[in-house]
C-alpha cells in the first residue's frame, strides 16, 4: 500500500474515532503570529493563482464571470485553503486527490513532479462534467508535501445538447467527454494526443483547452510559492502547521455555531424537479448541539433517476458547504475543517448520493436545494438568537440559456452563457434581497458583459435587465432575478434551451409570512418579422413588460409563440427567432402587508415592482401619477386584507381532517402521487412522520389507493 | 474588548431602519454577545402583554412562560398552545391555489398540480406568518423546537 493511500486511511479512521484532526494546536500556541503569517502567504498564492489564472483562459465564463477557484491542500488531500470563486469545490478537489491515492496511483499509476491530472467525473470529484479540476503534486525535499489545485467551468463538454448542462440527458453516457483523472501533462509538458482527442470531440475545444493552461499555470504558481514558504519556514514546520489549520478551522467551527445560534431542532423542505413529470424531495432537519455541534441529516431524500438531475455526494457536499461557508463560516478559514466539524447525512442510493455511476449528474438543482434548505434552517437559528441581519431567506434553484451549432464565423460552438449567476439573493431579516446579484454556487460570480458574448455567439441582446415583482413579496422582498431577451443572429444552423430547475414549482421559498420568488420560465417567438421592424424601425421588445402575462415579444411581434415551462430541451433555432430567460429570484422575508409603504413606491419609481402589485399584494394606495402613498387608505386596505385572512381561512384541524380524507380516498395529483410514493418506500423516518400526521394507516401508499384519474404529471 | 450595541440601535435594526451600510458594519464587526437578551427585552417592550418572553420564535411569535408552562404567544396576544407542538395546528389555514391570479402573475406562478400555498394566519390578528410552498399533501413542516433548557 502506498505511503499516502495509508496517511488518508489513518486520517479518516482518527477523525471517526476522535472527532479531531490534529490533538494539539502546538505551533499556533507556540508562536501565533508567525501561524498566522504563513497562512496568508498560503492564501496570497491561491488568490494569485486564480487571477493570473482567469487572464489565461478565453472564456468569459472564467475571465469575465469568475468560474474558478483554486486550493492548496495536504499530502491526503484535505484542503488547507482555497481562494474565492468557485467555492464549492473546497472539498471536491480533496476528493479527486483522495481517490487517485485510494486507487493506488502512487504505485500504479505514479505521481511525479510536473505531473498535472485532470479529472472531470463528478462521481470522483467536482459537481458535474463542465466543472474541471486539475492537481499536481508539490514535492519537497523529495517527499510529496502536498497539492496544488484548481477548477474551471468549462461551458461546453461534447455532450448531447451544446452548453455542458444537457436537461435531455437520462445518463452519463449523455453527457460528453468525462476523463477521470486522467494524466494530462508530464515533465511540465502537456500531452498533444489528448490536446487532439478533446479538439475532436467538443463543440468549442479552445475553451476546454485553454482552461486548462489556465489551471496548469494557477497550480504551478501555487506549487513554486509553497516550496519556497518551505524553504523560508522549513519542511517539518509547514508539513505540522498545514494540519493544524484544518484543526484549527474545525475548532471555530463548532465555537461559531455556539456563539451564533440558538441550540434546537430545524426543518425545512425545498423541491426540485424533471420537466413536468416528476417531483424531487430535498428536507433537511438541522440540530445546533449545546456544544455547538451541528448536524445535518438529508433522510428523505428522492430516488435517483433517468434525468439529469442526480447529484454526486462530491456535488452534494460541495454546494451545501459552500452555502455553509458564505451563511455561517464566512469568518473563519476556507478549508476541510469545516467539513470536518459538522456531522452530515446523505443517505446512499438518493438523488443526492446516486448508487452507482450511471445516472445522469449535468443539472444540479438537488444539491443547490441543499443549500436552499440550509438558508431556511439557519435564518431561524440566527434569528432566535437575536442575530436578524445574518437571516437570508432562501435563494433560488438557478436556470440559463445554452445554444450550440454553427455560429456567424461558420465554427462550429457550444455554450451556456451564465446569466445563471446573477439571480436575486433572498431577503434579509432586516432589508430587502439584492437584484441580479448572486448564485449560491459562486458567491464571487458576475453576470458577464452581453457585448463579449455577442462577440462569440450568434445571438444578440434585445433587452437585460431586472425582472420586477421577480423576489419573493414579504416585509421585506427577495431579491429580483436577471431577464434577458436575445434573438438568433446570422446563423440557421443552431439549437438553444434552456437547463435548471424549470418546473413549474416554486423553488425559493418566502420565510415568516413571505412569498417564495416567481417561478423561473423562457418564451421562445419563431419565424418573426423581427427583422422586417428593424429595417422600418418599428418598436421592438425589450423586456417582458408591465403584463407579464402577455409579454413584449407576443405583443410587439409576429410569430410562432410558446411560453416553454417544463420543456428544456434545445431546440433548431434560425435568424431571427427571439428567445426570452428568466433566472431565479430569491424569498422574502415577513408578511407583505408589513411592507413600509415608502419602501414599495421607491420599487415603484424605480421599476423593480409593477403598479398593479402594490395595492393586490402590499395593500399600499399609490396615486399612479404622483407615486404618493395614502396612508389612510393604505391602513384600511390592509385591515381589509387581514379581515379578509380571518375570514377564509380555516382552523388547521378542521384543514387536516379534509386532507385526510383527500389522501386516504385516493385524490392526489400523479405527481404528489409519485412523489410520496417513492419517498415513503425508501425513508422510513418520513414514512412513519407522514402517516402519523395525517393518521394514516400503517402501510399507507397514495397509488395504493389512487383512482389513477386524477390530473397532473403531463410529460 | 467585547462589542456591545445600544439598544436604540439595536431598536433601528429590528425596525429596519438602518442603512445597508451599516448593516454591513454590524455584520462585519465581531458578534455582540448580550444581542439575544437585548433583543428579547426590546420585543418585550413592544408587545402588550406582560408574559416573560423565553425566546423569539419568529415574526410576531414568542415562546413565553405563562403559570409555568411554556407557551407559544403572538404579538397580539393570540396563545397557540405548548411550545413543543407545532403552532401551525393551532392557526388558520388557506391553501391558495398559486394561479388565483391574487398573488402572482399567472406565467410566474406554480401549476397548483405540483405545488400550493398554504398560508397560515394567527386567528387573532390575522398576521401571516408563514408561507409553505409545497406538493400538495405534503404535512405541516415543523420548522423549529428549541432547545429552552439550553
Amino acid at each position: 500500500m502506498g505511503k499516502l493511500k495509508e496517511a488518508v486511511i489513518a486520517k479518516e479512521k482518527s477523525l471517526k474515532e476522535r472527532s479531531c484532526y490534529e490533538d494539539a494546536l502546538l505551533f499556533k500556541e507556540q508562536d501565533p503570529i508567525q501561524f498566522e503569517v504563513l497562512y496568508t502567504k498560503l492564501v496570497h498564492s491561491v488568490l494569485n493563482a486564480r487571477e493570473v489564472a482567469a487572464l489565461v483562459s478565453a472564456s468569459p465564463v472564467v475571465r469575465e464571470m469568475g468560474e474558478c477557484v483554486f486550493g492548496l491542500y495536504t499530502a491526503e488531500g484535505d484542503a488547507i485553503c482555497l481562494s474565492v470563486g468557485l467555492m464549492l469545490h473546497i472539498h471536491t478537489m480533496s476528493r479527486m486527490i483522495k481517490w487517485m491515492l485510494m486507487n493506488d496511483y502512487e504505485e500504479k499509476v505514479g505521481i511525479r513532479e510536473g505531473d498535472y491530472f485532470f479529472n472531470n467525473d463528478p462521481y470522483i470529484g467536482g459537481t458535474h462534467s463542465p466543472d474541471q479540476l486539475i492537481v499536481t503534486p508539490i514535492f519537497c525535499e523529495g517527499e510529496l508535501v502536498g497539492w496544488a489545485g484548481g477548477v474551471t467551468h468549462v461551458p461546453e463538454t461534447g455532450a448531447v445538447e451544446p452548453g455542458g448542462l444537457p436537461a435531455s440527458a437520462t445518463s452519463r453516457f449523455h453527457e460528453g467527454l468525462i476523463l477521470p483523472c486522467v494524466r494530462i501533462a508530464e515533465n511540465e509538458e502537456i500531452k498533444k494526443d489528448l490536446e487532439v482527442f478533446v479538439s475532436r470531440n467538443v463543440r468549442t475545444p479552445e475553451w476546454w483547452l485553454l482552461d486548462n493552461r489556465a489551471k496548469i499555470a494557477g497550480c504551478r504558481m501555487i506549487r513554486d510559492e509553497v516550496k519556497k514558504l518551505v524553504a523560508e519556514y522549513g519542511l517539518d514546520y509547514y508539513a505540522a502547521t498545514s494540519h493544524e489549520y484544518i484543526e484549527d478551522t474545525m475548532r471555530a467551527t463548532k465555537t461559531k455555531a455556539k456563539s451564533v445560534l440558538f441550540p434546537g431542532r430545524y426543518r425545512a423542505v425545498a423541491i426540485s424537479g424533471v420537466g413536468r413529470r416528476l417531483l424531487i424531495h430535498v428536507p433537511l432537519e438541522m440540530t445546533v448541539g449545546r456544544d455547538g455541534q451541528l448536524s445535518c441529516d438529508f433522510e428523505g431524500l428522492s430516488s435517483p433517476g433517468a434525468h439529469a438531475q442526480n447529484n454526486t455526494l462530491p456535488a452534494t457536499e460541495g454546494v451545501f458547504m459552500c452555502a455553509a461557508i458564505q451563511h455561517l463560516f464566512y469568518d473563519s478559514r476556507y478549508n476541510s475543517g469545516s467539513l470536518y466539524a459538522m456531522k452530515l447525512n446523505i443517505p446512499e442510493g438518493t438523488v443526492c448520493n446516486p448508487p452507482n455511476i450511471f445516472y445522469a449528474t449535468g443539472l444540479l438543482s438537488p444539491s443547490i436545494a441543499t443549500g436552499i434548505v440550509w438558508n431556511d434552517c439557519l435564518s431561524r437559528a440566527y434569528y432566535a438568537k437575536g442575530y436578524r441581519e445574518e437571516v437570508f431567506a432562501p435563494n433560488v434553484v438557478t436556470v440559463g440559456m445554452h445554444c450550440g451549432g454553427i455560429d456567424q464565423y461558420g465554427r462550429m460552438f457550444g455554450a451556456f452563457n451564465m446569466e445563471a449567476s446573477s439571480c436575486g439573493t433572498g431577503a434579509r431579516g432586516v432589508l430587502d434581497g439584492l437584484d441580479t446579484a448572486y448564485a449560491l454556487w459562486n458567491p464571487e460570480a458576475d453576470m458577464g458583459d452581453a457585448e463579449v458574448w455577442e462577440q462569440i455567439l450568434p445571438i444578440v441582446w434585445l433587452g437585460r435587465g431586472i425582472q420586477p415583482d421577480s423576489g419573493g413579496f414579504g416585509k421585506f422582498r427577495g431579491g429580483n432575478g436577471i431577464e434577458s431577451l436575445y434573438f438568433v443572429a446570422n446563423t440557421n444552423q443552431a439549437e438553444m434551451g434552456s437547463f435548471g430547475g424549470r418546473l413549474p414549482i416554486f423553488t425559493s421559498a418566502g420565510i415568516m409570512g413571505a412569498y417564495p420568488g416567481s417561478r423561473t420560465y423562457r418564451n421562445i417567438v419563431q419565424d418573426t418579422d423581427l427583422k422586417a421592424r428593424i429595417a422600418d424601425r418599428l418598436p421592438l421588445p425589450h423586456y417582458e413588460g408591465e403584463m407579464p402575462d402577455k409579454p413584449e415579444i407576443v405583443r410587439l411581434l409576429n410569430g410562432k409563440a410558446e411560453l416553454m415551462v417544463g420543456r428544456y430541451a434545445a431546440r433548431p433555432v434560425k435568424e431571427y427567432d427571439v428567445y426570452y430567460q428568466t433566472n431565479g429570484s430569491g424569498g422574502g422575508f415577513g408578511d407583505p402587508i408589513e411592507r413600509d409603504p415608502q419602501l414599495v413606491r421607491q420599487d415603484v419609481a424605480n421599476k423593480v415592482t409593477l403598479l398593479s402589485t402594490v395595492e393586490r399584494v402590499y395593500g399600499v394606495a399609490l396615486d399612479s401619477t404622483t407615486l404618493e402613498v395614502d396612508l389612510e387608505k393604505t391602513g384600511a386596505l390592509r385591515a381589509a386584507i387581514r379581515q379578509s385572512r380571518l375570514k377564509r381561512g380555516i382552523p388547521a384541524k378542521q384543514y387536516i381532517a379534509q386532507e385526510r380524507e383527500r389522501l386516504l380516498s385516493g385524490d392526489l395529483t400523479k405527481v404528489a402521487r409519485d412523489l410520496y410514493d417513492d419517498i415513503l418506500k425508501i425513508s422510513p423516518k418520513f414514512a412513519g412522520e407522514f402517516r402519523e400526521f395525517w393518521d394514516l394507516p400503517e402501510g399507507y401508499l397514495p397509488s395504493d389507493v389512487s383512482d389513477q384519474k386524477t390530473p397532473g404529471g403531463s410529460v | 474588548m467585547a462589542i456591545s450595541y445600544p439598544k436604540d440601535l439595536l431598536r433601528d435594526l429590528l425596525e429596519g431602519n438602518l442603512s445597508p451600510e451599516r448593516i454591513w458594519e454590524i455584520q462585519h464587526a465581531p458578534k455582540d454577545s448580550d444581542r439575544c437578551d437585548k433583543v428579547v427585552s426590546l420585543e418585550q417592550e413592544r408587545v402588550p402583554w406582560s408574559e416573560r418572553i423565553i425566546v423569539c420564535l419568529q415574526e410576531h411569535l414568542y415562546i413565553v412562560e405563562k403559570r409555568g408552562e411554556r407557551i407559544i404567544k403572538c404579538s397580539c396576544g393570540h396563545e397557540f398552545g405548548d411550545y413543543r407542538t407545532n403552532w401551525k395546528e393551532s392557526a388558520l389555514v388557506y391553501e391558495r391555489n398559486p394561479q388565483d391570479g391574487e398573488v402572482y402573475f399567472h406565467t410566474r406562478a406554480a401549476d397548483p398540480d405540483f405545488m400550493v400555498l398554504r398560508e397560515f394566519y394567527c386567528p387573532g390578528c390575522g398576521s401571516q406568518l408563514e408561507v409553505e410552498a409545497v406538493p400538495p399533501g405534503y404535512p405541516f413542516i415543523f420548522s423549529f423546537l428549541p432547545d429552552l433548557d439550553s
